[in-house]
């Protein structure tokens, strides 16, 4: 019997390498990451996180669709649907603030989650993944800033 | 931010049952839960070493390898010359004698003192009927106890053999172990979980790193402070009494006893000796309770006076010495468990977040 299969990390970490976050990491890199990714699996109509839990980690979708349903207008317009290689819940890696929207699963998903608390060792241990993850996670972020903002003041998305 | 209920007395009663039960168990196990938690406090204390080493470049199987080679040849070598300096005293038995009886004459001469000092004390033949009860202490410990902690503690010893293999483990893979049972989490509870682990991980961390660094400060002060008395096997005695510290509140009485003996035994013209000796725990003790212990910060597992003497009690008479060497510590980390499932066990929306989830689930797998 194989409890923890070498074999299964290394199909993990090819499916990693097509995840936009993880893109620029080595393969040396991802597994290392891969270590501290829980796989976590979603049925249609199942709720991920709820607005107002504490946040503590980031969601990346590697199959299936996640919606996200804000209760405040200004994020109603960010972003709605979550799709593959995309992630949901950024802010809960800078801080443990409550979650600002509900996101339930639209078909059956499959997510990696990542916990602040490791992510955070991660960046003490090899700053390199750190500075990439970073800049990919602040791009996704500043996307759904600049398409919610837009949104604000009525100009039309470029 | 949505707050969580706080855990009330029926979760007290279930963790100080939880923790009554698992000492039980330990007692019956104590073969493998000894080296297990020697492991365990070699796991946190070899961890930084290795995180630094992977900083700097090294990969991590070979980090881990190369510390757990150099724990394993600074053990032989500690064993080894506590062994040479051992085989220079003598035969154990005799050693052991002569330690006794170092101690019965230090009690004489005491008794005789005070009787001279206080006269009431010679009416009552005081000196007299101490050496009668310390005789008779003396040939009943021999007799029931000796031999069976010494069975006892030859049949630990082959067990600490599997702590450098445990450590090796637990520092290759930990994380995958602690990603397997989060697995088996539901969805519901997986966030919860994860909080679980990293505070457990950070409560066992601070004990341990913070006791070790407290058993190195106790030991280096007492050995200091025993080499200038004149004592030798300073280090070593200093070293025993220190790691005898582990053992809460019993364990620095019997470290000062044990070195009081030697003292007393060493120097049996010289009764100061083993009086300063005494005075010389005392110090170390409070230089413990006021500053080594604030620094070192984890050894507290912030539970409370009231609880921490009830633990150790129902450890004694749940599972004798093992209970008192466990209580405190387990007490820490089932309470944290204990906390964590009753808030996830009294909250509606997890709750009701897990029974949706399980309906899904059987549903999706109806055709």
């Amino acid at each position: 019997m194989r409890f923890f299969s070498a074999d299964t990390d290394r199909q993990k970490v090819a499916m990693l390498k097509r995840i936009p976050i993880f893109h620029e990491l080595s393969r040396k890199e991802l597994f290392e990451v891969n270590e501290l990714l829980h796989e976590r699996v979603y049925e249609k109509d199942e709720v991920v996180f709820e607005e107002g839990d504490p946040g503590h980690g980031i969601f990346i979708v590697v199959t299936g669709k996640l919606r996200v349903d804000p209760s405040h207008e200004l994020f109603k317009t960010a972003v709605v649907d979550i799709g593959p290689g995309e992630s949901v819940g950024e802010l809960a890696l800078f801080d443990e603030g409550p979650r600002s929207a509900t996101v339930v699963a639209v078909e059956r998903t499959v997510t990696v989650a990542l916990f602040q608390a490791e992510f955070s060792s991660l960046l003490m241990k090899n700053k390199n993944i750190g500075v990439k993850v970073l800049t990919e996670i602040g791009r996704t972020l500043s996307r759904r800033a600049r398409q919610a903002l837009l949104h604000e003041k009525h100009i039309p998305s470029l | 931010m949505r707050t969580l209920p706080q855990p009330g007395a029926a979760t007290l009663l279930v963790v100080i049952s939880s923790t009554c039960l698992l000492l039980f168990l330990f007692q019956k196990m104590i073969c493998l839960v000894l080296p297990m938690l020697l492991a365990l406090m070699l796991y946190y204390s070899l961890r930084p070493v290795v995180k630094a080493l992977v900083v700097w470049g090294m990969h991590r199987e070979m980090a881990t390898k190369a510390v757990c080679l150099l724990q394993l040849i600074l053990a032989a070598g500690i064993l080894v010359l506590a062994l040479v300096d051992l085989a220079k005293t003598g035969t154990w038995q005799s050693s052991f004698d002569r330690y006794l009886a170092g101690g019965q004459n230090l009690l004489r001469k005491t008794t005789v003192s005070l009787e001279k000092a206080v006269p009431m004390f010679k009416k009552m033949s005081l000196g007299a009927q101490v050496d009668q009860h310390v005789q008779q202490f003396t040939d009943e410990f021999v007799e029931k106890n000796l031999l069976p902690m010494a069975l006892q503690l030859f049949k630990w010893l082959p067990s600490l053999l599997l702590v450098p293999y445990i450590t090796y483990f637990m520092l290759t893979d930990s994380a995958r172990l602690k990603k397997y049972i989060i697995k088996s989490v539901p969805n519901a509870f997986f966030e919860k979980a994860l909080l679980l682990f990293s505070h457990l991980d950070a409560s066992l961390q601070s004990y341990f790193q913070g006791l070790l660094v407290l058993t190195i400060l106790d030991a280096g002060c007492l050995a200091l402070g025993l080499a200038v008395l004149g004592m030798a096997n300073a280090v070593w005695l200093g070293l025993a009494a220190a790691v005898l510290a582990w053992i809460p509140y019993v364990g620095s009485v019997i470290g000062c006893f044990m070195v009081v003996l030697v003292a007393a035994t060493d120097f049996p013209d010289q009764a100061w000796t083993a009086y300063a000796c005494l005075l010389l725990f005392v110090g170390v003790r409070i230089l413990d309770d006021f500053v080594f212990m604030p620094l070192t910060i984890g050894r507290k597992l912030q539970v409370h006076p009231l609880f921490s003497v009830l633990m150790l009690f129902l450890g004694v008479t749940v599972a004798g010495t093992t209970g008192l060497v466990f209580a405190l510590p387990l007490f820490g980390v089932v309470a944290v468990i204990g906390e964590t499932v009753s808030q996830v066990v009294a909250d509606p929306r997890l709750r009701a977040r897990y029974r949706t989830a399980r309906q899904l689930a059987v549903s999706c797998e109806r055709p």
